[in-house]
């Protein structure tokens, strides 16, 4: 047996198991009655995510997943979780869940069908193959291609910024204070 | 070369327009001067347009049509707005100008205190117009325009008084029967047009001869429709219900339109198309016929009445009738010679009794007048000179015109002793109606001292006086008004003598006026014993023949249950009830939808799913 | 592996969060749901762009990574301000603006 194929044999087996790991740590964020359960399962549901992109040939991404998705914004959800409560959920409403599970099952089959519409067109890029998914390649694809696009998403991380602050400072000073 | 004719129909025409918009501004005696002074000067330039006429040979003077401007021109239909100018016309024109600008003058006088004086003399002046349209007409849609806007007038003119409840309401009455006439008319316009493809009166009376055997169905049916116009504007049988009635108008009102010239448009509509009546021999016979049993009719209802303008309106009923027997029987011109005659004498009646009303302060029933001889000297005398002129009495216009018809009603090549037998019980009648009202009237003790009657105005009393000399003197005018219209009619009329008969129809006439003296004059117990005599005869003749509640019954009821059905059922029930429910439902609908936006945001979410779900089944599926 | 397997992962991803969103009430869970949607495309984006060797795909996870980051916290603000002063969480009592 070639090293390339036991190579590629073994990477597929391990693109299989973290992917259907991923599919199962999301499964437990959904079903979980406590919310931080959920939370915990949804940072591991991330963790198979970036082990995916690295197996893909994107290192700056799954490095950037861990460090902002995993790292910041889930501890946010974690916090929130725990300044307003996580008591254990009573499900209700059985209609709305048989409806819900009935429709989401159609999409799935559909977004499966829907890929056998036919082949996309290829879009073949220029980057070697050795600085695939590397920081360098992707800043210079970033700083280039998609600068507008770079300089509205950091205008709108602004603006949340801001809106957060407002949010915040309306919900907790009083106004009186002024006429006095 | 009678371009200048055009004038005769602008001067009213102006005059309406003129006092309708600065009337009222303007004083009492302007107004008088222009409502006056438009119809002096129609009447003006109807006579050089006559001298022109008459400058002429006689065969020249037909079919001289002067038109203003091109209307339509479709195809082959040619419409032009065109005035006729023949013997005919002008001789209709000399009357209602000119009897109308006597009337115009009297009415200065008679409505005087009236407070909307500019607005009645707006509406005679729009009357006299819409008059010179119809028989200036030269051509069935002119003519119909003409028809209706005079129907008009007389809706405003009978309703002047508005806040009368009885005028309003025979305002109304008088419309409706004159629109079921233009109903006729119109339907009969339109078969012309069908048959003959033009609505020009040269080009219809040209060619008919030559298409139509005598009595074809065609010419049968266009003249009968032409005839329920002239019935309805002439008010004879069946259509004759609202000429008592439109006495609800001012005296004036009833002199010019309801004596004179309105009422004889139907004659004159005859006469214009007396080359269609004479392809449809039976249409005549009808037309006499029905003049004939209308005059009678009429007559002998005029004995019973007690208002005295309604005494005269029956009379101009009946007169009517004797110049529809003279249209039917074929004697054309006689009929016009009556007709002219007969606008002497009736407006001159209707203005005298005017003239008695108005210094009794507006008493009009006969039981409360008497002994006006001495107080109202030449009213007394005008009057009595209508009443011999309308009695047939020798010398008289009257009595040539009317003598004329009942000879010719026996005579003439159509004429039958029926005919005759009834005129002459007419004029029986005539005599004893109007010597009842000239006896009531001016006979006798004063029954109304309180209202101190007086001679009227001097501007009341010359046109009596002029139109009194026309009435007296007018006979001498027959053989002229016959040679003047024989190029319209083909021929001139046939006088005939026949000594007995004239003497006969004068004896009666006498009679008649010696058997008003005996019952009238003498006691009143014989007359009481006479009445109770004849009681149910009296009875019907006193209800007109229960005419009124026999239409009442069978048109007006029936007309109003349907109407009140069909707006409950039909409008109310119906369209109404579909046109709020088309409101209703809808919010109904969306109350219901309303319900579907629960602010929840699962059920949202779930929305959205669907939607994709279904979006997508399309995308992968199609 | 090939793409199949990619785009099963991703579909069921996605189907899952669909599916947390519509059944959870408590708005912390549902909108961990959305984040479990957001990842499944980022995932399907970098295995594509890895299948066709173009970096376009993994530019655009990055940009998602970054709205979303923005999203969770705003959203998590608007969530605090409501619920703050209630005593449970449940989405289904938001419903002022029906009708």
């Amino acid at each position: 047996m070639e090293i390339a194929t036991l190579f590629d044999f073994a990477l597929d087996t391990v693109i299989f198991v973290v992917g259907v790991t991923a599919v199962l740590a999301s499964l437990g964020v959904i079903l979980c009655s406590s919310p931080i359960y959920s939370a915990l399962y949804l940072i591991g549901h991330m963790i198979c995510l970036a082990l995916l992109f690295l197996l893909y040939n994107a290192e700056f991404l799954a490095v950037v997943q861990i460090i902002v998705y995993a790292g910041a914004v889930m501890i946010l959800f974690l916090f929130i979780i725990a300044l307003l409560g996580g008591k254990k959920e009573v499900q209700e409403n059985t209609f709305h869940r048989a409806m819900a599970f009935g429709f989401v099952f159609i999409l799935l089959g559909e977004l499966y069908l829907s890929a056998t519409v036919g082949p996309t067109q290829q879009i073949r890029g220029e980057i070697p193959a050795e600085l695939f998914g590397t920081a360098k390649a992707i800043g210079l694809e970033l700083f280039s291609k998609h600068i507008v696009a770079f300089e509205l998403a950091s205008g709108l991380l602004l603006v949340a910024a801001v809106g957060v602050i407002c949010l915040a400072k309306f919900s907790f000073v009083p106004l009186r204070r002024r006429a006095r | 070369m009678f371009a200048s004719s055009w004038l005769i129909l602008l001067f009213p025409l102006l005059g309406f327009i003129g006092l309708s918009w600065y009337g009222n501004r303007i004083s009492r005696n302007l107004v008088g001067l222009v409502g006056c002074g438009t119809i002096g000067a129609s009447f003006f330039m109807t006579l050089v347009t006559l001298s022109n006429l008459l400058f002429l040979p006689p065969e020249e003077r037909v079919g001289h049509v002067q038109t203003l401007y091109q209307w339509v021109s479709a195809g082959s239909f040619k419409l032009d707005v065109a005035i006729l100018v023949d013997p005919l016309s002008v001789f209709m024109f000399l009357i209602v100008t000119g009897v109308g600008f006597v009337i115009h003058v009297y009415s200065v006088g008679y409505m005087h205190d009236d407070p909307e004086y500019s607005r009645f003399f707006a509406y005679l002046n729009l009357f006299i117009f819409s008059m010179l349209v119809l028989v200036a007409a030269a051509d069935f849609f002119f003519l119909i325009v003409g028809w209706a806007l005079v129907g008009l007038a007389s809706y405003l003119l009978i309703g002047f008084w508005r806040e009368k409840t009885s005028a309003v309401l025979a305002a109304r009455k008088a419309f409706v029967m004159n629109v079921i006439g233009d109903v006729g008319m119109v339907i009969a316009a339109l078969v012309i047009f069908e048959t003959f493809g033009t609505l020009n009166f040269a080009d219809v009376f040209a060619s008919a001869p030559g298409m139509f055997r005598p009595n074809d169905d065609s010419m049968l049916l266009i003249t009968l429709l032409l005839l329920v116009g002239a019935f309805a504007k002439s008010a004879q049988l069946p259509l004759h219900t609202w000429l008592p009635d439109a006495m609800e108008g001012p005296t004036p009102v009833s002199a010019l339109i309801h004596a004179a010239t309105m009422v004889t448009a139907g004659v004159y509509l005859v006469a214009r198309c007396h080359v269609l009546y004479e392809l449809a021999p039976y249409t005549m016979y009808f037309i006499a016929g029905v003049g004939i049993i209308t005059a009678i009719f009429a007559g002998s209802m005029a004995m019973v009445q007690y208002d005295i303008k309604r005494v005269i309106a029956y009379s101009t009923m009946s007169q009517l009738g004797y110049m529809f027997l003279a249209m039917g029987i074929g004697v054309y011109s006689l009929g016009m010679f009556h007709l002219m005659t007969h606008a002497f004498f009736k407006a001159l009646l209707f203005m005298a009794a005017g003239s008695v009303i108005h210094s009794l302060d507006g008493e009009q029933d006969l039981r409360k007048m008497g002994g006006l001889q001495s107080v109202m000297p030449l009213t007394h005398a005008t009057f009595l000179i209508g009443a011999l002129a309308l009695a047939g009495i020798p010398l008289t216009s009257g009595y040539f015109s009317k003598e004329a018809i009942i000879l010719s009603s026996y005579h003439a090549d159509m004429g039958n002793i029926v005919f005759w037998a009834i005129a002459v019980l007419t004029a029986g009648m005539t005599a004893v109606y109007i010597s009842r009202g000239y006896l009531f009237t001016f006979f006798g003790r004063l029954r109304s001292p309180a209202a101190h009657p007086h001679e009227s105005p001097m501007i009341m009393i010359i046109p009596l006086l002029v139109l009194a000399v026309l009435a007296l003197l007018g006979g001498v005018l027959g053989p002229w008004v016959d040679s003047f219209l024989a190029p319209v009619f083909g021929h001139v009329a046939y006088h005939p003598h026949d000594n007995a008969l004239e003497s006969i129809a004068l004896v009666v006439g006498i009679g008649g006026i010696a058997t008003a003296g005996l019952l009238y004059m003498v006691s009143k117990e014989r007359l009481d014993l006479f009445k109770e005599a004849l009681a149910p005869l009296y009875d019907l003749l006193f209800h007109k023949y229960y005419v009124d509640e026999i239409y009442d019954y069978l048109i007006v009821r029936p007309t109003k249950a349907i109407g009140a059905f069909l707006e409950q059922k039909a409008e109310r029930e119906g369209l109404d009830f579909t046109v709020d429910q088309v409101g209703l439902q809808i919010k109904e609908v969306s109350h219901g939808i309303s319900l579907w936006q629960s602010g929840k945001v699962r059920s949202y979410a779930l929305n959205m799913i669907v939607g994709v779900v279904t979006i997508l089944l399309f995308v992968v599926f199609m | 592996m090939g793409q199949e397997f990619v785009l099963l992962v991703s579909a069921s991803i996605f189907c899952v969060g669909t599916v947390g969103f519509i059944i959870r009430k408590n708005p912390l869970i549902m909108f961990m749901s959305i984040e479990l949607m957001l990842n499944s495309v980022n995932f399907l984006l970098v295995a594509y762009s890895s299948f066709l060797n173009s970096l376009d795909g993994q530019i655009f996870a990055l940009f998602i990574i970054t709205v979303a980051a923005a999203e969770v916290v705003v959203g998590l603000a608007i969530i605090l301000t409501i619920f703050r002063t209630r005593h449970e969480m449940d989405v289904d009592h938001i419903d002022v603006l029906k009708g």
